[in-house]
């Protein structure tokens, strides 16, 4: 099991999460509404957020104790995050060294010396997928990544999203709310509405 | 006059080093105010911006008390190495330290609170340690809020006159100032000397806050 | 006559405002005096206690000014050939003798090495008889590196009490504490006088003439000071 969630409160604005949930598939999307808590569950698995209550397994580990930088997890936010002040080479080996394959599936090599400044938006998302998948983590969180991106370059950005679950056995948490995009990628669905989960199903992905 | 340029070293030199001594606590103070929250954290932010508020004087003479041979400070740096800082060009540095600091704390915490914590953040999830966090993330992208506050403290340094007329005297070549040297010029009705010595002053502290105010404006 | 009673009644229910520049040195006699003549008088002795530099300075810019207590003639002088000065009630007072204060200060020789606090020497009377006491006895060289200068005499004698420094050259009339005695120092004279300027001239002459009277001498070689004999050439301005 990738990820085990056990009776894990987290208060928010208007309500809370409540969640005890088992992810263990290679890839499972975290799907609801927006405003439904999903980033806040990520965080809560990435040790960015403390639950007041409840306990939070990455392979078989408890990690409530364990702060962020030593849980081993790949966090893209939605948002991208990628450091303004250094280049893609930098932000992409921030936590750990280039390795080709990363590069070539996700087709960086020219990037890599370029400011993240000048770069389109669908190569900010690429880019903050390798920074990721970089630091070798234990598991890849998700957030939307298809968000903010045209319509045009989603299916590109999709292909390399499909290329990257196929390439490396790092199981993901992609958390959308498009149920298309779930469908496309992922073979569990977990669903989350207003803190809680409300269904779980398989996909085919 | 050779003896103006000798005044010109010695304020530039004193605060410049009083610029620099600051920087380590005054970033760490800054961090702490921008990032974390404590009981008692009003008070320190308080005690920090007192120098910034109370009459110059006052807080000299709070610092003679404390740097002085029978004071906690001075006396047991008179006692165990010997070391004198009232009356001293040492004096003139502490100082100008003291009124820099809340000054400094002010630009760097703004600074490193217009930081986007999502950074900090992630490069944890990166595996970054928090002196590396702080190192690669934090400082560079705080740096120009940074630069601009020590430029700052650096022209209040230069200006500073009645905390350190009273806690380094006015000693000829070692603790007389610009600002301490117009004074003199004025007591001795030497207003045309005194007014050189202004020029120098304005020139400097002109030089300071303008490029501070480039620094800052270059987003 | 009922007209020129009323006024003189009048004057006197009217507190009348003396402002007295006078020299630090002379703070604790001073006010010792004033009680006394505001007393008698019903008149109000406002102070401003200074170097006598600093004093003569604020004079020549146009500070409201009664009398002046100076604690040398050089500072008189300098205001005197400025036309700032009543010639006609310029007299020399008081004398004082230097000495100096520190622990351990047995012999003058003492001074060499050791941190030495002194009111301004280029300026300030007191530190300019220190100075020349100084320069006379062959010292000045050894000695002037280790100077630290203060606004005026007291503050001198302040930082010796509080430690910072290790000696201060101050006036026998600053403090009470043994010390060693300057005998051979120079001449140390305090003239008085009531200013042109003066916005009370009549209560300054009455102020200057009480602080000559022996009451007050009284109390001014009660503080330490010596008495200024009264010298031919006193009388003569210059």
């Amino acid at each position: 099991m990738s990820v085990v969630l056990k009776d894990v409160v987290l208060p928010l604005a208007d309500f809370a999460l409540e969640v005890s949930v088992e992810m263990g598939a290679r890839t499972t999307a975290l799907y609801g509404r927006s405003g439904a808590g999903k980033t806040s569950l990520l965080e809560v698995i990435a040790g960015l957020r403390r639950p007041i209550h409840g306990e939070v397994a990455i392979h078989g580990r408890v990690v409530n104790d364990v702060p962020p930088r030593r849980r081993r997890v790949g966090y893209v936010p939605q948002d991208d995050a990628l450091f303004p002040h250094l280049s893609v080479r930098q932000n992409i080996t921030y936590g750990g060294a280039l390795d080709r394959a990363v590069i070539d599936v996700l087709e960086l090599a020219h990037l890599l010396d370029r400011g993240v400044k000048q770069l389109s938006g669908g190569e900010r998302k690429r880019v903050a997928l390798a920074r990721a998948l970089l630091s070798h983590p234990a598991v890849l969180l998700l957030d939307e990544p298809l968000s903010g991106v045209d319509a045009e370059l989603r299916a590109r950005v999709l292909e390399y999203l499909v290329r990257v679950r196929d390439e490396f056995p790092i199981p993901m948490i992609y958390v959308t709310h498009d149920a298309e995009e779930a469908a496309a990628i992922c073979e569990e669905m977990v669903v989350l509405e207003r803190g809680r989960v409300v269904e779980r199903r398989a996909l085919r992905g | 006059m050779s003896n103006e340029w000798q005044i010109v070293g010695l304020t530039l030199r004193t605060a410049a080093l009083a610029t620099i001594l600051i920087v380590p606590p005054a970033l760490a103070v800054a961090w702490l105010l921008a990032r974390r929250r404590w009981r008692g954290k009003s008070l320190v932010e308080t005690l920090v911006a007192l120098p910034l508020v109370m009459p110059p004087v006052a807080t000299g003479l709070i610092l003679l008390e404390l740097l002085g041979r029978r004071g906690p400070v001075g006396g047991w740096l008179h006692r165990v190495l010997g070391l004198d800082i009232v009356f001293t060009w040492r004096a003139v540095v502490a100082a100008m330290m003291v009124m820099s600091f809340p000054l400094l704390v002010r630009a760097a915490r703004v600074a490193f609170e217009e930081v986007n914590p999502r950074f900090e953040q992630i490069a944890r999830t990166l595996g970054a340690t928090n002196a590396r966090v702080f190192a690669t993330i934090t400082l560079p992208l705080a740096a120009r809020g940074i630069i601009s506050g020590m430029l700052l403290a650096f022209a209040r340094a230069i200006g500073e006159f009645g905390a350190t007329i009273l806690v380094a005297g006015n000693i000829p070549g070692r603790t007389t100032t610009l600002s301490l040297a117009i004074y003199n010029l004025v007591q001795l009705g030497r207003d045309a000397e005194a007014f050189r010595l202004v020029a120098f002053t304005v020139a400097i502290a002109f030089a300071a806050v303008w490029i501070a105010e480039l620094t800052t404006r270059r987003t | 006559m009922r007209l020129l009673l009323l006024i003189a009644l009048t004057t006197r229910l009217a507190a009348t405002e003396v402002r007295v520049f006078a020299a630090a040195s002379l703070t604790d006699a001073l006010q010792e005096i004033a009680a006394g003549y505001e007393q008698q008088t019903g008149d109000r002795v406002l102070f401003n206690f200074a170097a006598s530099s600093t004093l003569a300075r604020q004079i020549e810019l146009g500070a409201p000014a009664d009398v002046f207590l100076s604690a040398d003639e050089a500072k008189m002088d300098a205001l005197q050939k400025r036309g700032l000065i009543d010639v006609r009630t310029r007299a020399r007072v008081l004398s004082n003798t230097l000495i100096i204060v520190g622990d351990g200060i047995r012999s003058s020789r003492d001074l060499v090495g050791r941190k030495l606090a002194l009111a301004e020497p280029s300026t300030v009377p007191a530190g300019i008889y220190a100075k020349t006491w100084l320069v006379k006895t062959g010292l000045w060289a050894k000695v002037a590196p280790n100077v630290i200068p203060t606004d005026n005499v007291r503050a001198a004698l302040a930082a010796v009490e509080s430690g910072n420094v290790d000696a201060a050259i101050v006036y026998r009339t600053d403090t009470k504490r043994p010390a060693f005695v300057i005998r051979d120092g120079p001449l140390i004279s305090y003239p008085f006088a009531v200013l042109t300027n003066a916005e009370q001239p009549l209560a300054a002459r009455r102020f200057l003439a009480y602080a000559r009277s022996e009451a007050a001498l009284r109390v001014f070689r009660k503080h330490g000071f010596l008495i200024a004999e009264r010298r031919r050439d006193d009388v003569v301005p210059r």
